[in-house]
């Protein structure tokens, strides 16, 4: 235990104290959001932002982004949606899903890592392709009827979530290769020149990333029990800001996981809460948009403004 | 390019090179040939703005709202003002966070996205205006927007060319650090970019609106990935500094073409649904392409760039 809590810093129990201030403040409004049942019927959609802000931290830590995560489950479940319609197993929809996450995790990290173009724009640009063809191939209608046999996956969410959470918050303090990732985020130069395989390790992280949405895309067929083109649009937001505002640095080498755990856990509330109470949607981008704008100047301060980019 | 897209229309339909469908044609790019400019200063800097197509639809809700009787009834010049106001504002925010806190521009413009996203959603409230007055609607009429759209691309022309603004702009995208070495204002020059693109998302906003019937708070969603693809198509490097003007306004009139092939080849909805592929691709290779021509010309010297 102790070793899988180091790396809660100061920050991250700063963080913990917002929450819980937080959650007192929604309980304070209503009673009736703080209870266990509700907070357990409407926690399906955490663990798949958990399930992809852990590989998005380290991405981000190693000074990239991967602004197409939306877009891959997306197409993922469009995949899983058209596979099932012409085969009917759900096995190998789920193995379609999948791969299709893994190529386009692939496809960004072959262009970011040996091409050498700046993440951003990259995955902006699979963002585009990824959403325009699970469109295009969709048609825009949704997926149904996908059985029982899926329904387990729904449990298994939140054991996914946690085991990813914790593996990755112990790998990332104990294991070379994890500290190698802070290394390629403070100086990729100097990290390339030292034997660190760069190139590798970011081709790596963007693959892990790509097949956790298709996971991700699996588990939201299994959860809501149909799939649609739009699933993934604006997903990439809230993943963002569940990162940042985890008090990962946007110019790489500097976040860990707990922060992320955190920082997924105040988006989710956040978002609940507002379509809970005020059962105004439109409030959600405003909010989360907001947090992100907040906690990326907080961490710029904290970073000091002097320093150069 | 163009040519190449010009000639497969007119084998594949005909009809597309009657006067009035380029006219037609004419007037609806106008607004993104104005964003476009904007986005080519923010592009040469170095930078990005995601947030203009949620821009878009805040300007217009504002404009929709204030200039309407049954609204807030402010009077069609007032109204105009607003907008433009309310444009240019969100282009300074973004132009000082990204250059007075040193953030990246994508983080801050996609957070500033969803705000305006949700900001327009709750001007609107669910809701639509219709009943544009008529003075309003006379800003489409008569090849106005047409006049609007070549000032601002000569004004702009004129600053990039004549004026030592344009090789400023290019220094800082091209090497920051050495730009600011030999003195130039950095900061000064970005929220200089930022501010115009908020300035003409506005003007594009205002020239466009008229032209529907109603302004509803699906306006504006996609523009930002349109305009980025007809930056990047347009030979404007992603990676700062390189780039023209009459470049991006090129890419404008591809990607715009390319939009109404779309609808002319009769794939009905089909197109709309595949669009979006299709712009993300373009990004993607003109990106490669990009990167490839510079490592080309720096075999010799490795030069780092964003």
């Amino acid at each position: 235990m102790r070793r899988a809590l180091k790396g809660f810093g100061s920050y991250e129990a700063g963080l913990l104290g917002l929450l819980v201030l937080l959650m007192i403040g929604f309980g304070l409004a209503d009673p009736a959001f703080l209870s266990l049942g509700a907070q357990l019927d409407l926690s399906g959609p955490l663990w798949e932002s958990l399930l992809l802000a852990v590989p998005m931290t380290l991405i981000v830590v190693t000074g990239a982004i991967d602004l197409s995560v939306g877009a891959a489950v997306s197409l993922c479940a469009v995949c899983f949606g058209l596979m099932f319609q012409s085969t009917g197993s759900v096995l190998t929809s789920g193995m379609v899903s999948l791969g299709v996450g893994v190529l386009v995790g692939t496809v960004n990290g072959l262009l970011v890592s040996l091409i050498n173009i700046h993440s951003l724009v990259v995955t902006l640009a699979t963002m585009a392709l990824g959403f325009g063809i699970a469109e295009g191939a969709s048609r825009g209608q949704p997926f149904s009827g996908f059985g029982p046999t899926l329904n387990p996956v729904a449990k298994w969410a939140v054991v996914f979530a946690f085991g990813a959470a914790v593996w990755t918050a112990v790998w990332t303090r104990r294991s070379v290769t994890g500290q190698s990732l802070y290394v390629i985020g403070l100086n990729e130069t100097a990290a390339e020149y030292s034997g660190y395989p760069v190139k590798r390790s970011k081709v790596a992280l963007f693959v892990v990333q790509g097949l956790m949405a298709g996971l991700v895309a699996v588990i939201y067929a299994a959860r809501r029990g149909s799939v649609k083109s739009d699933i993934g649009q604006g997903l990439e937001l809230d993943v963002v800001t569940a990162v940042v505002l985890g008090g990962t640095s946007v110019f790489g080498g500097r976040g860990s996981v707990w922060g992320t755990v955190l920082g997924a856990l105040l988006v989710h509330e956040v978002r609940q809460f507002a379509s809970w109470h005020w059962e105004r949607n439109e409030l959600i981008p405003l909010l989360i948009g907001g947090l992100l704008l907040i906690s990326v100047t907080a961490g710029r301060v904290i970073d000091g403004i002097k320093t150069p980019q | 390019m163009l040519a190449v897209t010009l000639v497969t229309v007119k084998c594949v339909n005909p009809g597309f090179y009657e006067p009035t469908n380029l006219a037609n044609l004419g007037v609806q790019l106008v607004p993104f040939a104005i964003m476009t400019v904007g986005m080519t200063l923010v592009v040469l800097v170095r930078e990005i703005d995601v947030s203009i197509g949620s821009l878009a639809g805040v300007v217009s809700a504002v404009l929709g709202l204030a200039a309407t009787q049954d609204h807030w009834n402010l009077g069609t010049g007032m109204a105009v003002a607003l907008a433009v106001a309310t444009g240019t504002l969100v282009g300074v925010v973004n132009g000082c966070l990204v250059a007075l806190m040193r953030l990246p521009s994508i983080i801050v413009t996609l957070a500033m996205m969803a705000v305006l996203k949700g900001a327009g959603q709750i001007l609107l409230d669910g809701k639509w205006v219709s009943s544009l007055p008529l003075d309003l609607r006379a800003i489409a009429a008569g090849g106005v927007p047409i006049w609007v759209g070549l000032a601002v691309i000569a004004g702009a022309y004129a600053m990039l060319t004549l004026h030592p603004w344009g090789w400023r702009l290019r220094a800082v995208g091209s090497h920051p650090e050495a730009a600011a070495k030999v003195g130039l204002p950095l900061r000064r020059l970005k929220i200089l970019s930022f501010t115009l693109m908020g300035f003409l998302t506005a003007v594009a906003t205002v020239v466009s609106v008229p032209q529907l019937s109603v302004v509803e708070s699906g306006f504006g969603s996609g523009w930002e990935l349109f305009v980025i693809t007809c930056v990047v198509l347009g030979g404007v490097s992603i990676s700062g500094g390189k780039g023209t003007l009459f470049g991006a306004l090129l890419g404008v009139a591809v990607m715009g073409t390319m939009r109404s092939v779309l609808v002319y080849l009769k794939l009905g909805d089909q197109a709309v649904y595949w669009e979006r592929a299709i712009q993300g691709g373009l990004i993607l290779v003109a990106a490669v392409a990009d990167r490839i021509i510079a490592l080309r010309k720096s075999q010799v010297t490795t030069r780092e760039t964003v």
